[in-house]
């Protein structure tokens, strides 16, 4: 579910933010940042989440995810 | 003006918009924007001791003939730092113009004729990319004029008269931009247009890169940054 923020700049997103330490693991989802776009959310992660020497983050808005299913739903094999 | 001075300004402006960023740490609008504020304090703080590590290497660290335990205006930052950041407006606009203009000489001494700076600071520019991102997007969110204004002025005052000595580090191959050129790459990245100024540079300063010679660090940043203010919470006797 996507929540609607509103802060001093209007509207806000939710992005998740994802990062991975070794080129053999995955990305995976560190956090989350609310901000009004793109380029203040990518400020926000790497501000709130650089305590790791990771060696790729990435991020991306919540409302963007095509989600299949979600908890308390019913899966697609029910 | 030799080129370790500019870079004793730069050192000096980084350390005072640190300073001042950090002091919005727990003021900024929202969470992420405090943690945005303290962790940009921490990066130009950081930028600041390896600017002040560059002057030696240099040729000569102009720091060794002023008395910086006892002068304010030994330091050369701008006006703009000489006080805490009075508004949210003052905050974003010294970081989307200040730090950008700050951004566009490193970016010019990394490409310029100097090893040292070639080498030290392009890591810098990395970690300023972000300092942009947030300044631009706040400055888009809209901000009051008055410190938009005076930052732009103190930016196109710092990087000097359009035949001053940074011209002539330009001219030389040790900056690969000059003044103007400057101003149109903060200008350009933050897709804004300056403001029409006058500058009078009959009475700007060309150590502190400021206009007048008056003025200077407000005693309790003065103390701060001589270790002198933690003093107050010591123990009696230590």
């Amino acid at each position: 579910m996507t929540h609607a923020y509103n802060r001093v700049q209007g509207a806000a997103r939710e992005y998740g933010v994802f990062a991975r330490k070794l080129r053999a693991e995955p990305l995976r989802q560190v956090g989350t940042v609310v901000a009004p776009d793109d380029d203040l959310a990518a400020a926000y992660a790497r501000a709130t989440y650089d305590e790791e020497r990771w060696i790729e983050m990435a991020i991306v808005a919540r409302d963007q995810l095509v989600t299949l299913w979600a908890p308390g739903e019913e899966t697609s094999e029910a | 003006m030799s080129l370790s001075q500019l870079v004793l300004s730069l050192a000096d402006n980084k350390q005072l918009l640190g300073l001042r960023y950090a002091e919005w740490a727990t003021r900024a609008p929202s969470l992420e924007a405090d943690i945005a504020a303290a962790g940009m304090g921490l990066d130009d703080l950081g930028h600041c001791r390896v600017l002040y590590g560059c002057l030696e290497p240099l040729g000569d660290d102009p720091r060794k003939s002023l008395a910086r335990d006892s002068d304010p205006t030994a330091y050369w930052s701008l006006p703009y730092f000489d006080q805490a950041f009075p508004s949210w407006s003052h905050f974003v606009a010294a970081n989307a113009v200040l730090d950008t203009a700050f951004t566009a000489l490193i970016q010019a001494c990394v490409e310029g004729s100097q090893e040292v700076l070639q080498t030290r600071l392009r890591k810098m520019l990395m970690e300023e990319r972000y300092h942009f991102l947030h300044g631009r997007s706040w400055l888009r969110s809209g901000i009051d004029p008055e410190p938009l204004d005076e930052a732009w002025r103190q930016a196109i005052a710092w990087f000097g008269p359009p035949d001053g000595e940074l011209a002539e580090l330009h001219g030389k191959g040790v900056l690969s931009l000059g003044p103007a050129d400057l101003v149109a790459r903060v200008s350009e990245r933050l897709e804004v247009q300056p403001p029409k100024l006058r500058i009078d540079w009959k009475g700007w300063d060309p150590k502190r890169r400021r206009e007048g010679k008056g003025g200077g660090i407000d005693q309790r940043t003065f103390d701060m940054l001589r270790g002198l203010e933690e003093k107050r919470f010591a123990p009696a006797g230590a």
